[in-house]
């Protein structure tokens, strides 16, 4: 067939029960194989639903991440930041459009999802909603929030969705140059001026809640969540991904010679794993449903940003390039 | 060789290209569509580039550091022409002055690709692909563009006129201009002129869009001496917030 | 809106803020399938898709999209609707192995034909034939460029494909010099020392 076949339908389910037991056999032996799914493979409905909520707000959440970081783009200092700045914000641009293309091959159109951003219908990491109000703001993402979302996307790339891995194959690739020159923003700014460090430490104490709650509430591990990690949808739980990400970079924020705002924060020699004060999930919830510091604004700018470019898609728009499913 | 005259070429080209680089960064996560988004992002990094390049040459010269003499200085020491200055308005004008800007620039750099002062001329070799680029972009967005719908082409027109008042700007002479000429530096603004003008118009015909009679237009001059529209010294004091918060800060 | 980022708080407010019209469904852009080849002598990869009206904004676009960092020779798109493909074969089997014969009265024209190595990896350019239809093309592949199994194949007619001119081979000249993007230009450990050895004095 020539490409652009299946179209997105609503996806009601929330079962398998419904589901062919014999492709879902094979369907579930493939990936047991240690096999990648390809679009045109059959794929049970709540797999194909699951991925697309998924790979959606990961995509949403690089389109609107460009936000807070380019709050910085027009005053980074120097012409070494500055360029640095904009290439890193245009990758996270570009991470939304190979991200956006990975979920369109499932059946759901790029415009379909960015109308589902703005409508406020899906969701984008939480940690977007809050403020960038210094240089050093900006830097702590480039840096932490970045290093969060690589423990999250190397377990992603290991998923069974092949468009997926490959997106995510990208995107780990230029992440090491954001997390690189995150960590060399923050090495300039403890190694500098008294005002520097005291910028980026005011920096860690707005960020550190944001950045625990970064990885999710813990798991309640249900029959939904078994099935998900067995068909390689989810790749680890929250508390896995948090407790990784402690293990690499509480030591590093240390070094800097910076405070870390959590008096119980320490390495549990007895379970090898982190404890830490209980983030505060209502005010997670919160934000998540509305109600953060920049919720508003982030959406509106998407929105504007979509208006405004609204003229020139309907100007080339033509049906001899009408839409269809990318291939892979 | 009058190096005065080479400084205040380099001054004058790495500043069009600074302050355009930066205003067209503004549009970075915030484009028309994302691809689009991408690629204006990486001309707009090209032209930062391309700037520090020349800033480094000025230094060479015996000039101030790259990032003191782009983040210090005010808009009276500027020497870009007024047209890379102005606000980005929505798209179709950003897009209309990246066509007219970049079109100019490529020649520019052409022409420079056989100056007497070898550092520029080997620069100048050395980014021909990115301005090739640069041009194929633009050139392709405004014939496609002012070739569309009612609204496309009446919007790029809009902004065209608006636009080349100011483009003609860009073509203000030096006051060594001779000089350049002489010493086999630059061939000069006026053969520059002739040239892209010629381009604008072969572009320009491939679509809906008219130019105004080349006659009949008054020329924004000024900004070459340091005379700048309202809109420059705040987008420096934009720039410069955190660089100037300790300029002997290492950031 | 007042907003800490400058640009925000330039931008003009179309529409009242709060009312979102949703668009029409589907409206937007054709896709296109961006193949990459990144040194000389190497094969043509696929690397993704860009959304754009036409084959010549595609390659345009797709330039930056994809070709931004590292090194790149050349660079093509086809639209999406112009990729032929077969099934998707999984395990031992060889997706070759479900291409029919199949013949033309057409004129004969070159198709590029492209092969998915493994599940999960890209499509890499395997080589060209000549054929009246996809159909045949396939399955003259099959005859000429099948050595090894594969779990896909594509096929597009190259005269769908916009390639780089010889003249655009510059596009990328100064690609490897754009360190700025790179991890490798962020070297942060001197500095470190520098630091530590000042705290610890």
């Amino acid at each position: 067939m020539y490409g652009g076949g299946n179209t997105f339908e609503g996806i009601k389910t929330d079962s398998v029960a419904q589901e062919d037991p014999q492709k879902l056999a094979e369907f579930e032996a493939r990936i047991a194989r240690g096999e990648k799914i390809e679009p045109t493979d059959w794929m049970p409905q709540l797999y194909r639903k699951q991925l697309i909520r998924m790979i959606e707000q990961h995509a949403h959440s690089e389109i609107i991440g460009a936000l807070p970081e380019g709050t910085w783009i027009t005053r980074a200092p120097g012409f070494k930041r500055k360029m640095s700045l904009m290439a890193k914000v245009q990758d996270e641009v570009g991470h939304a459009q190979l991200l956006y293309s990975a979920a369109e091959t499932l059946g759901k159109s790029r415009e379909q999802m960015i109308d589902d951003l703005i409508t406020g219908k899906s969701k984008y990491s939480n940690i977007f909603n809050y403020p960038t109000f210094t240089w050093a703001d900006c830097c702590f993402i480039s840096w932490l929030v970045d290093a969060g979302a690589i423990v999250n996307q190397l377990a992603n790339a290991k998923g069974s969705y092949g468009p997926y891995c490959r997106a995510l194959d990208r995107i780990c690739a230029e992440e090491s140059f954001h997390l690189k020159y995150g960590h060399h923003c923050v090495i300039y700014l403890a190694a500098g001026t008294a005002k520097q460090r005291s910028m980026f430490q005011e920096a860690l104490n707005r960020w550190w809640p944001p950045m625990m709650h970064f990885f999710g509430p813990s798991d309640k591990i249900s029959v939904h969540t078994e099935v998900l990690m067995r068909w390689k949808v989810k790749m680890g739980t929250n508390d896995d991904m948090r407790n990784q990400f402690l293990d690499m970079y509480v030591p590093k924020i240390l070094e800097l010679g910076f405070t870390i705002p959590d008096p119980k924060l320490k390495k549990n020699p007895d379970t090898g794993r982190w404890d830490y004060t209980e983030p505060d999930w209502e005010e997670f919830k919160r934000v998540i449903n509305g109600d953060g510091p920049c919720n508003k604004e982030r959406l509106e700018v998407r929105r504007i940003a979509e208006e405004r470019g609204r003229w020139v898609r309907e100007a080339l728009k033509s049906p001899k390039a009408a839409y269809v499913t990318p291939l892979a | 060789m009058n190096e005065l005259a080479l400084k205040e070429l380099l001054y004058k080209m790495a500043d069009d290209l600074l302050i355009l680089g930066h205003r067209n960064s503004e549009w970075t996560g915030m484009g028309p569509i994302l691809e689009e988004d991408i690629a204006f992002s990486s001309m707009a990094q090209d032209k930062i580039g391309q700037s520090h390049a020349l800033f480094q040459l000025l230094h060479q010269l015996g000039e101030q550091a790259p990032d003191t003499v782009a983040f210090t200085r005010n808009a009276e020491q500027f020497h870009n022409c007024v047209l890379v200055e102005l606000p980005n308005q929505e798209y179709d004008f950003s897009l209309i002055r990246h066509f007219l800007f970049d079109t100019a620039d490529a020649l520019r750099w052409e022409m420079l690709s056989r100056s007497s002062y070898e550092p520029l001329a080997q620069l100048a070799r050395k980014i021909h692909g990115e301005l090739r680029y640069h041009t194929l972009h633009a050139n392709t967005w405004v014939k496609q563009l002012g070739s569309a719908t009612e609204d496309s082409i009446g919007r790029l027109q809009r902004s065209l006129d608006e636009a080349i008042p100011f483009a003609l700007g860009m073509f203000e002479e030096s006051p060594y201009e001779s000089d350049l000429v002489t010493d086999k530096v630059f061939e000069g603004e006026a053969m520059l002129k002739s040239l892209w003008m010629a381009q604008v118009e072969k572009v320009i015909s491939a679509t809906r869009l008219h130019l105004p009679d080349w006659k009949l237009i008054n020329p924004v001059r000024g900004g070459r001496m340091g005379k700048h529209s309202p809109h420059l010294q705040p987008m420096l004091d934009e720039m410069s917030e955190v660089f100037r918060m300790d300029p002997t800060a290492e950031w | 809106m007042k907003s800490l980022d400058p640009r925000v708080n330039r931008l003009p407010v179309p529409g009242t803020p709060g009312t979102i019209v949703p668009k029409v469904p589907l409206d937007q852009f054709g896709s296109f399938e961006v193949f990459v080849q990144a040194k000389e002598g190497k094969p043509f990869q696929h690397e993704g898709i860009v959304h754009a009206p036409n084959l010549e904004l595609a390659f345009v676009l797709a330039k930056e999209a994809f070709t931004r960092r590292f090194t790149c020779h050349s660079l093509y798109v086809t639209e999406t609707r112009d990729v032929f493909v077969s099934p998707t074969t999984e395990a031992e089997q060889n997706a070759y192995d479900l291409i029919e014969e199949a013949t033309s009265p057409a004129a004969k024209e070159p198709y590029e034909i492209y092969h998915l190595p493994r599940r999960g990896k890209q499509h890499i350019h395997a080589g060209t034939v000549t054929a009246g239809s996809p159909e045949e093309a396939m399955w003259l592949a099959k005859q000429s460029l099948n050595t090894k199994a594969v779990f896909n194949v594509w096929a597009v007619r190259s005269a769908a494909i916009r390639r780089t001119t010889p003249e655009e081979a510059i596009l990328w000249q100064t690609l490897p010099d754009k360190k700025f993007r790179d991890a490798s230009d962020y070297k942060g450990g001197d500095k470190l020392k520098e630091f530590l050895e000042r705290r610890n004095a």
